[in-house]
């Protein structure tokens, strides 16, 4: 990756009250149903009514975030609007696909069709915002946010001042019930504080909206630079160690998305060889396992390079810092196919 | 300086040829594909055509050069069909020997299948090796199964943008190879038939009963279609030095939002004209320069509205030969700008342009009339391709003829 970027600006919802408010005070919220579900905040203030009563919720949620986020960076002219979703609206895909058994094929309400279509929230947000500007949608997996992130950067080398740019996916019932069926979910009931302790097959589950405004200059306001980006799709272990080692010197921190899946633990045991001794938080047990967590954990990166404080509540495993943090590696995968390292600094 | 990026293999197939050679053949001989499906369980079987490809999917497996298995989607095995013809074409035998990426683009992913088990799958009283496509559910479950059958490692991505993601593809495939981050990526997108879609363009009603019409003033909407294409974009300086066959250059592109309506045009076609001209500019070619537009037209009402007042705003009273090959095709969405592409790239090699089918009568908003016969023989420099989608997604490419 040539060149860095900053982020300007940013939102999360998520399982945790990250939408408003003080992290570094705010509780850590935790469930033993094995699905994480996010803290949906006051719409309101954010879409109209009339407009949100047709709204499924990823579409607020997305929408949401994304005008937060906005608002968050100060900068108000549109730019490029970038997002990766592995899944989309599912609440209208699969009402769709109901609608089309229950009433025949005939008389339906298009709706729930063009919400189910992966790039309805993007378009929202442009139509919102009367933004006219490139507009893109990846939706591969554990590469969905990581790919709108690329093309983010790669506008931003092209001349773009800033992009608007995030992820969003929900878990519905059902579809915790169907990626049961193929092994993703912990078979019993685990405390999500304590995941990491129940090393076994499967994770708990998790969704999530976060957006980010990035920018090709930094200001005060920046909250991290992101000076480093890796890909790696289904690497060997020791292509893994080698990617990683080459790629974050001197990290004193490591943010990783280490979830307590047995089947995929071994690609953490690789990053724990790689760099002894560096602390290392995980943060699955905030958001829970899901195609675009990765955005959750940049989120929380950035916002721990900008404050130089943890939040205390949610790492209660881990001692404040005690010496400034300039440099953090993030390390995540999505059930061992797509792994992503990012390297944050300090600006 | 960015880098040119040249197109130096293409494969596709579609419901008018199972590979580039015979799409051409039915193109030059006015053969439509559109019909009415073997395959889709639908009550529209007879009432609403599609343009099908003509194998059932056992069949397809084959072809794709892949064992019957479960898991394979038609939406992957039509992927893989035109991934190894294109990779052919190009004389890519090993797609490690240089790094390179594959840039795929879905609208439902392996639907056409999973919407055949979906109730089984939520069924707890039911098992069987129907749960081998819970993970086709998703858009990248294609994706990642061409690559993995094929050999790609390095840089893979899914892209979804409605009607526009195939052109999406193909122009972050570009850019990746102007900012030097790959010499070579294969871009572009594959889709399967499904009762979802058509389902859904039909309760948005612009679903037509007879053959579509586009540009005409009776028409009343798309047909659907099936197919994959993929092109490999390969660096200048990758291409000369590996003394690559260059088919046409993609000299410009454009995406740009029209921020209008969830899924209706604008009815002055700013989005579409903006993409086209911007497009154009990118290429460093005039609008004398451009020969022939293989234009979106769906023949939706709004389509044809807004990118024909697109067109004469752009082009005044002197718009190139345009028209529109989802006759043929049908409107194969997440495929239809990788089709179209070669279509156009085929247009500047064969000096051919193609007709629009099932023409007769010129819509009272435009004063312009797409080509309905063959013509052969027609030098094409320059050619406009759009893709516009749900969610004011716009996407144009121009292709250019590759000098030397």
């Amino acid at each position: 990756m040539k060149g860095k970027c900053y982020i300007q600006g940013m939102a999360a919802i998520s399982p945790q009250p990250t939408f408003e408010g003080d992290i570094f005070q705010a509780p850590l919220v935790h469930t033993d149903s094995n699905l994480l579900a996010c803290i949906e905040p006051d719409y309101k203030p954010f879409i109209p009514g009339n407009s949100l009563r047709r709204m499924t919720r990823t579409l607020k949620m997305g929408l949401t975030a994304a005008l937060k986020c906005i608002q968050d960076s100060g900068i108000s002219t549109p730019g490029p609007i970038i997002t990766g979703t592995g899944k989309g609206s599912l609440q209208d895909t699969e009402k769709f696909i109901k609608e089309i058994v229950e009433y025949k094929e005939t008389a339906l309400n298009p709706t729930p069709f063009i919400q189910s279509t992966y790039n309805s929230v993007n378009g929202l947000i442009a139509l919102q915002q009367k933004c006219t500007a490139y507009n893109n949608t990846f939706v591969h997996r554990g590469f969905s946010f990581e790919n709108a992130l690329l093309d983010s950067i790669m506008m931003i080398q092209e001349g773009a001042s800033h992009t608007l740019t995030g992820a969003f996916e929900e878990i519905t019932k059902e579809h915790f019930y169907i990626k049961s069926r193929i092994g993703c979910w912990k078979s019993t009931s685990v405390n999500s504080q304590e995941v990491y302790q129940h090393l076994s097959p499967g994770t708990i589950a998790g969704e999530g909206a976060t957006f980010f405004t990035l920018t090709g200059a930094a200001t005060p306001q920046s909250y991290a630079a992101i000076s480093g980006f890796r890909m790696l799709y289904k690497p060997s272990e020791e292509k893994l160690a080698t990617a990683l080692r080459d790629f974050s010197e001197g990290a004193d921190l490591i943010i990783c998305g280490r979830n307590g899946d047995s089947n995929h633990e071994h690609y953490y045991e690789v990053l724990d060889a790689c760099f002894p001794g560096v602390p290392q938080l995980p943060f699955k047990h905030l958001c829970g396992e899901y195609d675009t967590a990765g955005a959750f954990g940049l989120w929380l990166g950035a916002r721990i390079l900008r404050a130089q404080q943890l939040p205390a509540s949610w790492f209660p495993m881990q001692e404040q810092l005690t010496a400034p943090v300039h440099s953090i590696l993030f390390y995540n995968h999505f059930f061992g196919e797509q792994h992503v390292m990012l390297r944050l600094e300090r600006v | 300086m960015a880098e040119r990026v040249f197109i130096t293999g293409v494969g596709m197939i579609t419901a008018i040829g199972d590979d580039v050679v015979g799409n051409l053949h039915s193109l030059r001989s006015q053969h439509s594909g559109l019909g009415y499906t073997e395959y889709i369980d639908t009550i529209y079987r007879q009432v609403l055509p599609v343009a099908e490809v003509k194998h059932p999917s056992e069949s397809l497996f084959a072809l794709a050069g892949v064992p019957v298995k479960d898991g394979y989607t038609r939406t992957t095995l039509l992927g893989l069909i035109a991934m190894r013809e294109a990779l052919q074409h190009a004389g890519i035998e090993e797609v490690q020997s240089v790094p390179t990426g594959f840039i795929n683009a879905s609208t439902v992913g392996g639907m056409c299948d999973t919407e055949k088990v979906y109730f089984d799958i939520i069924d707890p009283e039911k098992n069987g090796a129907f749960l081998q496509y819970i993970d086709t559910l998703d858009c990248a479950d294609c994706t990642q199964r061409i690559a993995d059958v094929v050999g790609f490692s390095e840089h893979i991505a899914t892209i979804s943008t409605a009607c526009s993601s195939s052109a999406n593809a193909l122009m972050f495939g570009a850019r990746m190879i102007r900012q030097g981050m790959l010499p070579r990526v294969v871009c572009g997108g594959t889709e399967a038939l499904t009762r979802f879609t058509l389902n859904g363009f039909n309760s948005l009603k612009n679903v037509d009963k007879q053959f579509c019409r586009p540009f005409d003033q009776q028409r009343t909407g798309l047909n659907l279609g099936e197919g994959a294409a993929y092109l490999v974009l390969e660096s200048e300086s990758f291409a000369k030095a590996n003394n690559s066959r260059i088919l046409a250059e993609l000299s410009g592109y454009c995406n740009t939002n029209e921020a209008f309506h969830p899924t209706s045009p604008s009815p002055d076609g700013d989005g579409a004209y903006e993409a086209m001209k911007t497009a154009l500019a990118m290429s460093g070619h005039s609008l004398e320069q451009v020969e022939y537009i293989n234009v979106h037209g769906t023949a939706t009402l709004n389509n044809d509205v807004s990118e024909g007042k697109a067109l004469e705003r752009l082009f005044g009273d002197k718009v190139p030969l345009f028209s529109s090959t989802k006759p043929f095709t049908g409107h194969t969405l997440a495929a239809a700008g990788a089709i179209e592409a070669i279509y156009s790239i085929l247009a500047i090699q064969h000096g051919l342009i193609f007709p629009n089918l099932n023409f007769s009568e010129k819509m009272e908003e435009l004063s312009i009339t797409p080509v309905t016969q063959l013509l052969e023989g027609y030098p094409v420099n320059n050619v406009i391709s759009n893709s516009f989608g749900f969610g004011g997604n716009n996407a144009s490419l121009v292709i250019s003829k590759y000098e030397g």
